[in-house]
């Protein structure tokens, strides 16, 4: 069987984005988007998870009893979460203590769970580690870019770098962090749609116009 | 043309009448007047120059708006209604006249575009946007709101609190009589209790708001706040007097968009509302008008989803008789 690797990368980071489209992990988008280098801390630390987390899923998925797949998956992912939260104390304590309580709470994320159970169980290890890299890609984007959009309106920052005094701190509350995600979701949900219909219409056009054009030159 | 003249063609008899959301929104610019020259008059120049900005901007993000929209600039202009004119003011009533420019600008700028246009313009909003942008604009430049109150006539910077804050943290009795007239710190168009109530009783005159509905919501937060402060009645009178509860009594409360349709629904509406303000009032030691307002207007659609007029000859079902067939 071939994996149509390319389909894989778009549907993970535009058509099916995590965060933006199926709205999934919510809480750690909410909690986490202060600050831009939060957005690449915590989508590294998903990224990797996700990956290692469905290819073990996808070679133990014929073993796994279809019964008890659920806790079979968590098992697997807080294997994998621990080693993480490890890593990130023993090397990056910084990174480890603002990312705080949201570093365990990857085990029970949505968008892990819900890769296991749609894709990794009935995938290749491959496409399984493919869908795991470009899902983490688009959680770790639409994750910064948020953090950088609420850093710069909210802090007067990007990535810990001052821009200047002036700062509208609704942005940085938590009020703010709904507000944003709103309109990222909006507005990435409406440049997709206008993007799919002007495909869709020229297609159409095509499809349409060629044997209309071939049929009127007969009768010419 | 022919579009606007279809809407008017349908069955039954109506009655056409002469007012327009235009005139009603007029009517309420003629009202907020005295509040503002008031305003103006204890607070200097700066008062002013904070309402035009917050009015000129409300306006202006409104049709920058519909011109990114592609709408004609003709149509536009000839569809203005002064919804947005009144949020503007309304907006700037209840800023410090301290705050820097930009604080009633990006304020406006929300409350137009993020509260009422997006939603799909004036009619459609969900909550009511001058208490929003108040909202935004407290939440975001909190300390460029809440401190260095400018004390009236003499325009010296108070740093100590409005008396509003100062009864609910420390008991502290404010004299009546300067609150009615306005002669004590706060935000521009609240000061002056006398010229907010004159333009209340203008809107009743002109029938644009029902007199109960302000009254109500005013004397239950007053009672509450007694009663919250062991039935002691001094608290009555500054209660009611302190803040923005006047203004948000009788010009935000009341907006059509935002209020129940029905009557019973009005009063489920505007006695929680009172009893929200003084509790929550009490709770935080702020002053809450505003948010108890947006926090009401989100359960307007439960209320008129529940509370619905009967119609004129409908008999109620008898349950108990269907059981027993």
């Amino acid at each position: 069987m071939k994996t149509d690797f390319k389909k894989i990368a778009v549907d993970g980071v535009i058509t099916s984005n995590p965060t933006l489209k199926l709205v999934l992990g919510t809480c750690p988008t909410l909690a986490l988007t202060t600050l831009a280098m939060n957005g690449i801390g915590m989508g590294a630390a998903v990224t990797f998870v996700l990956i290692c987390s469905n290819v073990f899923i996808s070679l133990l998925r014929n073993v796994i009893p279809d019964k008890v797949r659920i806790p079979a998956f968590v098992l697997i992912i807080a294997t994998f979460v621990t080693i993480v939260r490890l890593v990130l104390d023993k090397f990056l304590p910084s990174i480890y203590e603002s990312l705080g309580l949201y570093l365990p709470l990857i085990v029970v994320n949505c968008i892990i769970l819900a890769r296991a159970e749609s894709f990794a169980s009935k995938n290749g290890p491959l496409a399984s580690a493919a869908d795991g890299l470009f899902m983490g890609i688009g959680f770790t984007l639409a994750l910064t870019i948020m953090g950088a959009f609420r850093e710069i309106l909210g802090a007067g920052s990007i990535f810990g770098v001052k821009l200047w005094d002036f700062k509208i701190e609704f942005f940085a509350s938590s009020a703010g962090a709904f507000f944003t995600y709103a309109l990222f979701i909006a507005v990435f949900g409406f440049v997709s749609y206008t993007l799919h219909t002007k495909k869709k219409i020229k297609n159409y056009r095509i499809k349409d116009v060629s044997p209309a054009e071939t049929e009127t030159a007969k009768e010419v | 043309m022919e579009e606007t003249k279809l809407k008017y063609f349908s069955s039954s008899p109506h009655v056409k009448g002469k007012r327009t959301t235009r005139g009603i929104m007029l009517d309420v610019c003629i009202a907020l007047l005295p509040a503002c020259i008031a305003g103006c008059v204890f607070f200097g120049w700066r008062a002013l120059m904070i309402i035009a900005l917050s009015a000129v901007t409300a306006c202006a993000s409104e049709i920058v708006y519909l011109l990114i929209l592609r709408r004609p600039l003709k149509k536009i202009l000839a569809e203005f209604d002064f919804t947005s004119l009144v949020t503007g003011l309304l907006l700037a009533m209840c800023l410090g006249p301290q705050v820097p420019w930009y604080v009633p600008v990006l304020s406006a700028i929300f409350a137009i575009v993020v509260v009422k246009m997006i939603f799909g313009g004036t009619g459609k909003n969900l909550v009511n946007p001058a208490a929003t942008g108040r909202i935004f604009a407290f939440l975001s430049f909190g300390s460029a709101m809440t401190s260095g109150w400018l004390s009236p006539l003499t325009g010296e910077v108070l740093t100590g609190a409005t008396s509003l804050t100062g009864l609910l943290e420390s008991g502290q009795m404010p004299d009546n009589l300067s609150l009615l007239f306005g002669n004590v710190a706060g935000c521009i168009g609240e000061t002056c209790k006398i010229a907010l109530i004159a333009g209340g009783v203008y809107l009743v005159i002109r029938g644009v708001i029902d007199w109960k509905w302000p009254v109500i919501y005013i004397a239950v937060t007053g009672l509450v706040a007694v009663a919250l402060n062991k039935f002691d009645f001094n608290y009555f009178l500054p209660s009611v007097l302190g803040g923005g509860l006047i203004l948000g009594a009788i010009f935000m409360a009341t907006d059509y968009t935002t209020s129940p349709n029905t009557t019973w629904g009005c009063a489920i509406y505007y006695v929680l509302l009172g009893a929200v303000t003084a509790v929550l009032r009490h709770a935080t030691g702020i002053e809450v008008v505003s948010f108890a307002i947006l926090l009401m207007n989100l359960f307007v659609p439960l209320i008129d989803k529940f509370v619905i007029n009967r119609p004129f000859g409908f008999v109620r079902q008898k349950r108990k008789k269907e059981a027993q067939q």
